[in-house]
């Protein structure tokens, strides 16, 4: 291979994860910051389950139900936050946006192993944040691209 | 070789009794070695997880440390009893693990290995069980609950 071909190239290791934080009820959730594509007051996002924005359908995504949280929706911090992974778009209602947060790869920790089946999937890792225990979810499962859709009352007990 | 022989004549002698906690879920009466045992504390609300793991569907956080919540009320088919519920650590195989147990402070027992018969029981891990003041006690596999359970689901 010669010289003039040769590429060099430098891989960077992302130590930090960029992550959106939500909350439904006692529970926190996050979700890649790089999906979001927008956070809209239920005003403006209508009371349809739909949303178009800037041109792109979003589809009702029930997050809250798949948790398991009761979605307080007179509660004045309620937002509706626009998704995407790029082929999905899906907007979520959630109680209350705490915010973008960075955190260091280090503080990202697997689910404990107990946990042994889908759910493994569906939840990339945890954090804490404000002495708060933060899920960190996976987008695809978030969007809706991981199977059914079962509440959480229903799977802890069977 | 006659300090080998007493040696080996403490080891029988202190394998001859095991040291349980007896604490309660939902009124009735359990065990588990005290090796088992991480500590007794006050319960804290978990957060839900959504989960298909039978029983592993919460997660709670004392101080620094997280740890998921293995609901043994449910499985037992009972509720936790008590204003101020406990929380137990079990010193599981996978980890530390929260089990709320009913709000009387556990007490500890030195049980003689004579006593512990075979556990009749098939819907739980089980050590064994013991018989005290009339009431047979089961001796709850800390180390491994939950797993035989998954096992079967997986079979």
């Amino acid at each position: 291979m010669s010289l003039r071909g040769h590429h060099k190239v430098t891989t960077a290791v992302v130590q930090t994860a960029r992550l959106l934080v939500v909350r439904f009820g006692r529970q926190w959730c996050a979700v890649p910051s790089q999906g979001v594509r927008g956070v809209l007051t239920p005003q403006e996002a209508g009371r349809a389950g739909r949303v178009t924005f800037v041109g792109v359908t979003y589809d009702d995504v029930d997050l809250a139900g798949r948790l398991g949280a009761a979605l307080d929706v007179s509660n004045p911090d309620m937002r509706v936050v626009l998704y995407s992974n790029g082929q999905t778009h899906g907007a979520v209602r959630v109680e209350e946006v705490i915010g973008m947060i960075e955190v260091e790869r280090t503080e990202c920790r697997p689910l404990p192993s107990h946990f042994q089946q889908e759910e493994r999937i569906w939840i990339s890792g945890t954090t804490i944040y404000r002495d708060q225990l933060v899920l960190i979810l996976s987008p695809d499962w978030v969007l809706g691209e991981l199977g059914e859709i079962v509440g959480y009352h229903a799977l802890s007990s069977s | 070789m006659l300090r080998a022989a007493r040696q080996q004549d403490q080891t029988v002698i202190t394998k001859r009794a095991w040291n349980v906690v007896v604490f309660s879920v939902g009124g009735k009466k359990l065990a588990a070695r005290t090796e088992d045992v991480g500590g007794v504390g006050p319960w804290i609300d978990p957060v839900p997880v959504p989960s298909r793991t039978p029983f592993v569907g919460a997660m709670l956080k004392r101080e620094k440390e997280v740890m998921p919540v293995y609901d043994l009320a449910t499985r037992l088919s009972r509720e936790p009893e008590g204003d101020q519920l406990l929380c137990l650590v079990a010193r599981h195989v996978d980890g530390p693990m929260a089990i709320c147990i009913d709000g009387v402070i556990p007490s500890l027992h030195n049980v003689d290995i004579a006593q512990i018969a075979p556990s009749k029981r098939l819907d739980l891990e089980t050590l064994g069980s013991f018989t005290d003041e009339g009431q047979e006690i089961d001796i709850v596999a800390l180390q491994r609950l939950g797993r035989s359970r998954q096992d079967n689901l997986r079979s």
